[in-house]
Order: structure tokens, then C-alpha cells, then sequence
């Protein structure tokens, strides 16, 4: 298992490298493109780990979705080549603490949870697995979150489109 | 015999203890060298040839008998033209971009049934691996657009990523109304499922989800519609557009960068043809039989040559299906004209995207009524055959 161990510690300093330069390259293309570098390897460690479908949903969902739009967002701006950051100390402060309070939290967690059971299981496919927990267990969730991204959807809808002239009133506000 | 079991056959048969991963990594280089490039490089000639017969014109006839060595001759050009950098260009990411186009079109081959014994790896989640890697390809143009300081690059590069945004969702639908009623996502067993009706018990399949229902029918072509888009190919190749962004997201690269760009657009035509044979054409499934039971009774020795015969078959059965859907990729590229950025988005979002949803729901509907029969085998059932 030497090998998987190999992956593991690879695609952690791929996405603690990927993480750094997002938070801290000057140009603004580059910290884009080091996200890439760590979503990639968070799909790494999802295979790893066994979860062959949330790896690939990693994928499609971050890097083919989420990843463009920011890219495409970033070409939409100006001056898009030599785009940098602010330089001042003074927007670290905030994230730094937010980040601070998250890892915190996530390493008391880490701390509670039972990890003898953790040698590598045999490998079993999870995709079925998850649509029945989806419709089961989980059923209420999951509507409660397609709810909530409806709603997004159609704010977003909303705010994009033109505002249209009521003619009668005469010019809208 | 999965070509894992074969593999690990021949390390036996060496006798050292080669570790699993090296084969892997030669199987993806031989794969690259002995079929995507040469079938890729294959494909321009053939596209010259036919692109040459709708335009009533001879066509490449010079370089081998009928100008078949053509590509081989493109490629040592492309090789040994110099490979320029415009001076602004964003030289790391310059570099990479092609890369990664060429690593997303070929890593989904891999998952590719091209007959019932030779898959590179049979995943569990086989169609959702080749559409995820198929994301690379769509940052690869965008990041390959920018890095080359091209406002011409730049507009051609935007175009691609939104088209294939886009296209995703109508083809992801398309896709997900095929594992709706097949119940897997293994490509491998998606071919399976696709043999021809058979009445006798725990054989037989229920035939090409092309004609499973009727919703899977029109889901076939908001596929390829969807996959067309995808490809960047005509109606659909603003991203490129010659008379309007010179030659749109490639325009700096020069020598084998725009070789890797050709190269991977015709790989992704070839990729989303072999996956559009395997979940809706059946893959290696012909009508009428079962190319499995194919027994010629051939033997050498003791071994019996049934499997290489069936392999063989079977990859001539894929692999006709395959070039049909291409020739009709280069026959609509040569026929139609291309498509206003409007009216892109207009038949994605306002057609292919509602139909896509109403398949979906209507593909399910019919699983549930008719417990996942096709159209095929309720009509032999009232035939009495079944």
C-alpha cells in the first residue's frame, strides 16, 4: 500500500502548494490557475480514499464548472494581462482569521474522531450507495439544498436581465 | 479476459516483478502512439478526402497511393516548423495549455469499451470519468486563449468556454436519461445491457438505447447536437471561427502546439463518437445475434481462438459504427454554415435544455411502467417470440 500512501502525500503538498500561491500570487490569473491545482488534487485524495464517484463530481463540478466561471470572469475584467493584487496588509487580516476559526474548528473535529478503524478497505463502488442514502436517510436534505439552489438560479436570472421599459408609466426609475 | 488479467499474465510470464503501474503507463503511451495519433492524424486526411468530394475536387493525391501518406508528411512538418512565442505571451501557461487539452481527450479513451474484452479500465463510474476529464480540454482552450496575449485569441477563447459551459448541461441530460435506464454508470456493462432480446433466461438485452423508447431517440440527437458543440466542430466552431477571429483560440501557436490542438479536436470528435456508439448504438452489439456466442470452431493446438475471433468482431462492429458518426461530423461540417453567438445560446438554453429535461422525465416514467423493458422487447413479448 506503499504506493497509495505515495499518492496521498503527493496530492496533499499538490493542494497545500495550490492553496498558497491561490492566497498569495500577485497576478491574479495565476492564484486562478493554482486552484486548479487543488481542486485536482482534492479529487486526487477523494479517489484515493475509495470515493470514485465524488472524485469524478469533483472534477466535473469544480474544474469544468465553477473553474471556467471564475477564469471567464477574471478574462471579462480590465487589463486582464497585468491584473495584480492590492498590495497592503490590511485584507489579510480578515480572511487569515476566518481561515484561522475553520481550521480550528476542523482539528477539534479531527481530534474527536475514531480513526483505528482506518487502514485502506477494500475498494467497493459508491455511487449506488449514495443514490439510495439521496432518496432514503437523506432525502429531506437533499430537497432542501435543490431548493436553495432554485432560488439561486433564479436571482440570478433576475438580477441579469435588462430591466425592461414599462411604456405606459413612461422611463422606470 | 480484462487486458488487467492479460497484463499481469505477461509480468508472470517475465517473471520479474514489474510494478502494475509501469504496464499502465505503457499501455497509455502505446494507446497515445498506436491509435489516437495515427486514427487522429488519419482523420484530417480522410476529412481533406471528403471535404475534396463534397467540393467536387481531386484532394490530397500526391504523398503514397491516393495520398494516403498525407498526414504522415503534415506531421513531419508540423515537427519541424519553429515553434514561436509571441513576445508578450504568458510563456508558462503558454506551454501547458496544450498539454492539458491533449491529456483530457486521450485520458478518457481509457474507459472506452471497444469490444467485451479489450477496455482500458472498466470504472464504475466508466461515462462519468470521460466526461469529467472532457473539462480539461474546455480549461485548456480558455487558458491556451489568454496566455497568448491575442485579443483575437482572447474572443475566440471566451466563446469556447461559454459554448461548452453550455453544451454541458444538455449533454450531461442526454446522458443521465442513459443511466436512468440502464441502472449503472460502467461503460462496460452499459454495452452489456444493449444485446439483442433473447428469450432464454438471464441472457439477451434490451437492444440499442437508441430505440429503448422514443425519448431515447430524440435524446441520441440532442447528443449529438450537444457533442458537436462540444467538439467545437461545424455548425458550432465560433471558438475558431476563420472568417471572423483568424483562427480563434490557436491563433499564435505555431508547430506542434496547433499540432496538439488539431490533434486533440479530432481526438475529442473520436472520443464522443465512440462513446455515443457504446451507450446509444450499442456498442459491439449488432441485430439479431450475439456476437458473443460467435463460434467458428477454430482451435491451434489446444487453445481455442474463439475469444481473439469474437475481440476481433467486435472491434470491426464498434469501430464501423464509430466512422459512420464521424463521416456525418464531416458531413455536416462541409454542408451547413456556422451558427451567430445568439442564436448558440438560443437553441441550448430554449430547445436542447427543455427537451433534454423532458426526456429525462419521460426515459424515467417509462422504466417505471413498463420495469425497464424497450420498445424491442414488448414487442416481442406480444409477438409471443419473448
Amino acid at each position: 500500500m506503499a504506493l497509495v500512501d505515495l499518492f496521498v502525500a503527493f496530492c496533499f503538498l499538490l493542494g497545500i502548494g495550490g492553496a498558497f500561491f491561490t492566497a498569495f500570487h500577485p497576478n491574479i490569473m495565476y492564484a486562478a490557475i493554482s486552484l486548479i491545482m487543488t481542486l485536482v488534487s482534492v479529487a486526487g485524495l477523494y479517489g484515493a480514499l475509495g470515493a470514485d464517484f465524488l472524485a469524478a463530481a469533483q472534477l466535473i463540478i469544480y474544474v469544468g464548472g465553477i473553474l471556467i466561471v471564475i477564469l471567464f470572469a477574471v478574462m471579462m475584467s480590465q487589463d486582464i494581462y497585468k491584473k495584480r493584487f492590492a498590495e497592503s496588509a490590511r485584507k489579510y487580516i480578515l480572511p487569515a482569521s476566518a481561515s484561522l476559526i475553520i481550521f480550528l474548528g476542523l482539528a477539534s473535529l479531527s481530534r474527536k474522531m475514531d480513526w483505528s478503524g482506518s487502514t485502506t478497505p477494500d475498494f467497493e463502488p459508491t455511487a449506488r450507495a449514495m443514490g439510495w442514502a439521496l432518496v432514503g436517510p437523506y432525502a429531506v436534505p437533499f430537497q432542501y439544498v435543490v431548493v436553495v439552489l432554485l432560488v439561486g438560479l433564479i436571482g440570478a436570472v433576475v438580477i441579469a436581465r435588462p430591466a425592461i421599459k414599462n411604456e405606459d408609466e413612461g422611463a422606470d426609475s | 479476459m480484462s487486458l488487467a488479467e492479460l497484463l499481469s499474465g505477461v509480468n508472470q510470464f517475465i517473471g520479474v516483478g514489474v510494478p502494475m503501474f509501469v504496464f499502465s503507463i505503457l499501455g497509455a503511451v502505446i494507446v497515445i502512439l498506436l491509435f489516437a495519433m495515427p486514427v487522429g492524424g488519419f482523420a484530417t486526411y480522410i476529412e481533406r478526402k471528403i471535404a475534396a468530394d463534397f467540393q467536387e475536387r481531386i484532394g490530397p493525391n500526391r504523398v503514397g497511393p491516393i495520398g494516403l501518406l498525407q498526414f504522415f508528411a503534415d506531421g513531419i512538418k508540423m515537427f519541424l516548423k519553429e515553434d514561436t512565442i509571441s513576445k508578450n505571451a504568458d510563456k508558462f501557461i503558454y506551454n501547458f495549455a496544450p498539454s492539458l487539452v491533449m491529456a483530457g481527450s486521450l485520458g478518457a479513451f481509457a474507459a472506452i469499451p471497444f469490444s467485451a474484452y479489450v477496455i482500458g479500465a472498466d470504472l464504475n463510474i466508466g461515462i462519468f470519468y470521460a466526461m469529467a476529464l472532457g473539462s480539461f480540454v474546455s480549461l485548456g482552450v480558455l487558458l491556451g486563449a489568454w496566455s497568448s496575449e491575442n485579443k483575437w485569441s482572447l474572443l475566440g477563447g471566451m466563446r469556447g468556454a461559454a459554448q461548452i459551459v453550455s453544451y454541458e448541461i444538455p449533454l450531461g441530460l442526454a446522458v443521465l436519461s442513459v443511466i436512468t435506464i440502464s441502472g449503472t454508470m460502467s461503460m462496460h456493462e452499459l454495452v452489456s445491457q444493449q444485446a439483442w432480446p433473447s428469450a432464454a433466461a438471464g441472457q439477451g438485452g434490451h437492444f440499442w438505447n437508441i430505440v429503448h423508447n422514443p425519448f431515447m431517440f430524440i435524446n441520441f440527437f440532442i447528443y449529438f447536437i450537444a457533442a458537436l458543440a462540444e467538439c467545437n466542430r461545424v455548425p458550432f466552431d465560433l471558438p475558431e471561427a476563420e472568417s471572423e477571429l483568424v483562427s480563434g483560440f490557436n491563433t499564435e501557436f505555431s508547430g506542434m502546439r496547433f499540432g496538439l490542438y488539431a490533434l486533440a479536436e479530432f481526438a475529442d470528435v473520436i472520443l464522443f463518437a465512440c462513446i455515443a456508439t457504446a451507450i446509444f448504438l450499442g456498442g459491439w452489439h449488432v441485430p439479431f445475434y450475439d456476437l458473443r456466442s460467435l463460434d467458428l470452431g477454430l482451435t491451434i493446438g489446444d487453445a481455442n481462438l474463439n475469444p481473439l475471433i469474437q475481440t476481433v468482431a467486435m472491434i470491426g462492429v464498434f469501430l464501423a459504427k464509430v466512422s459512420v458518426l464521424i463521416f456525418i461530423v464531416m458531413w455536416i461540417r462541409w454542408t451547413l454554415p456556422r451558427l451567430r453567438v445568439d442564436q448558440l445560446m438560443n437553441l441550448c438554453w430554449k430547445y436542447l435544455i427543455p427537451i433534454a429535461f423532458f426526456n429525462l422525465i419521460g426515459a424515467a416514467v417509462w422504466t417505471w411502467v413498463f420495469e425497464g423493458q424497450s420498445m424491442i422487447q414488448l414487442i416481442g413479448k406480444v409477438m409471443g417470440v419473448l
